[in-house]
């Protein structure tokens, strides 16, 4: 068993070895070199931009405005979601407005965002509150309807308060799926981001202005610097940074939950 | 007017009303915001959003909404079908998905988003980058649910069909999809939704027509009302898409108890 996967592992170590050739030959053979990105050239770009710190900026500030518009999403949602959940007129009332909202594309924003509040990254940062906000009001509502009725009953018949029953009933057996939620919330606002910066990069293109975040600098690299390699490089890290926020969720949950099974 | 009917009456109207309540409210809290703004090109009331509508509609959106609908149209259809091929070819030969698996992950968590400055870069600012984000964002969700649909299809139905002297093509076409739809048709929900924000996304920035390309255009002339007009009717129509493939999903499995979840 062990020898077989440690005999897959160099196939795929050979394999991409080859691959990675294959494709730094027939981007030089046809000299297309400025029009393609390479393996090499990547390789440079991404040495160069974590040299100068250029990566580590942008980065910071993207992932500053995704830990702002995640914390805003979860204490906005959260809240009106288990509102939702507990009390049927509320749910009725409201669902139709958190549905049609819901509904848009929050990238659709942006203009009014920038009108609203700039092109500084507070646009960017309305876009991610946005996108975070519904999932975590549809996850709250969803997972504050299905508690167990009789742990309800139990508590009211106990005695307990409507706020007791909130915080100590309804609010921890909805934990689980409040994880979902805030995976799925992460999600999405990770990407919203980056469209987000990518929109506000193109409206200020150019300029020499300094760069505020990964869509920004990708903005950059594509108008100013021309430089396919790097834009490459960035792209791997936009899907590095959410594969590693992914991953970290799924070991909080299990370090945090360790009773609930996964989803 | 008893007043038994009349308490019956207002019983069953009351759900009614408290859904008509939420928008109403909403509307009014809109519409004191924007009069107490008093500038329309920072917040338009709703009477201007919808007198930009009622022109909108006069003709000149429907070119943005076709040009929009065509994008979805080319980029989903070849995003769902790369993704069942992908995942039936997967399921089907061993080999094949000890290779595609691990590139599905390595590109599953590089949003489509990520994609548009070298769509833009391939396609220049053209159709070609909505078409493109929303065929790459199309494929991942279908994919992973139909393999995983696939792979949970009850062994002892395929044994039982193989025993029946059932060649392994029919096997595939008369067991193993029809009992993995259900997964295929909420991979082509989830699809759908990817798909139109990608289509938004690759539209505002990146694309020369369509319903994004066409909210950047009327903020050059802060016609903010336009631009508030196009964004509903974003929202319509995306509610009216996903409306249809779960209506779709309900019509096609009917004989399963649908799933309310997502």
């Amino acid at each position: 068993m062990k020898s077989t996967r440690s005999k897959r592992l160099v196939i795929w170590i050979v394999g991409i070895v080859i691959l990675l050739a294959v494709w730094e030959a027939t981007v030089r053979g046809g000299n297309q070199m400025t029009a393609w990105p390479y393996p090499s050239g990547i390789f440079a770009a991404a040495v160069a931009l974590l040299a100068d710190g250029t990566i580590f900026a942008a980065l910071g500030g993207s992932l500053q405005r995704v830990v702002i518009g995640f914390a805003f999403g979860a204490l906005v949602g959260i809240p009106i979601g288990i509102a939702m959940g507990v009390m049927e007129p509320f749910n009725r009332a409201l669902r139709p407005v958190t549905e049609s909202l819901r509904a848009i594309a929050p990238i659709a924003w942006i203009p009014l965002a920038i009108l609203w509040l700039g092109v500084k990254g507070n646009a960017a940062l309305f876009v991610v509150a946005y996108s975070a906000v519904f999932p975590f009001i549809v996850n709250a509502a969803d997972a504050a309807r299905s508690v167990d009725r009789n742990h309800l009953r139990a508590a009211r018949s106990l005695g307990a308060s409507r706020w007791l029953i909130l915080r100590s009933v309804v609010f921890p057996s909805a934990l689980p799926q409040l994880f979902t939620a805030a995976r799925i919330a992460m999600a999405i606002a990770w990407s919203s981001i980056i469209a987000a910066e990518l929109a506000v990069g193109i409206k200020i293109a150019g300029g020499g202005r300094s760069v505020a975040g990964m869509g920004q600098l990708m903005v950059e690299t594509l108008y100013v610097k021309r430089d396919v390699n790097a834009l490459v490089f960035g792209m791997l890290v936009i899907g590095a940074v959410s594969f590693l926020i992914d991953a970290g969720q799924r070991r909080a949950r299990e370090k945090l939950l360790p009773w609930s099974q996964k989803s | 007017m008893s007043a038994a009917s009349v308490r019956k009456l207002a019983f069953t109207l009351r759900p009614a009303l408290e859904g008509a309540l939420g928008i109403i409210g909403f509307v009014l809290l809109w519409w004191f915001t924007s009069s107490a703004l008093k500038n329309p090109s920072l917040l338009p009331s709703p009477r201007l959003v919808y007198l930009a509508l009622k022109g909108l509609f006069a003709g000149e959106i429907f070119a943005d909404i076709l040009a929009s609908l065509v994008h979805l149209g080319i980029g989903y259809v070849i995003g769902v079908l790369a993704g069942l091929g992908l995942a039936i070819l997967a399921a089907r030969f061993r080999a094949f998905s000890e290779f595609i698996e691990p590139v599905v992950e390595v590109f599953r968590p590089i949003s489509a988003i990520a994609w548009i400055p070298i769509a833009i870069l391939l396609f220049g600012v053209s159709a070609g980058v909505p078409i493109f984000l929303i065929a790459y964002a199309a494929t991942f969700p279908i994919f992973v649910s139909t393999l995983d649909g696939i792979r949970r299809v009850d062994a002892s139905l395929i044994n039982a069909a193989r025993a029946l002297g059932a060649s392994s093509n029919l096997v595939t076409t008369h067991v193993v999809l029809p009992g993995a739809m259900p997964y295929v048709l909420t991979g082509a929900r989830l699809s759908l939704g990817v798909a139109w924000m990608a289509m938004v996304a690759g539209e505002l920035v990146g694309s020369d027509t369509g319903l994004g390309f066409r909210i950047m255009w009327y903020q050059e002339f802060f016609a903010m009302d336009r631009v508030m007009a196009i964004i509903l009717v974003i929202g319509v129509l995306g509610f009216v898409a996903d409306a249809a493939i779960r209506s779709l999903q309900r019509r096609l499995l009917h004989w399963q108890p649908t799933d309310s979840s997502s």
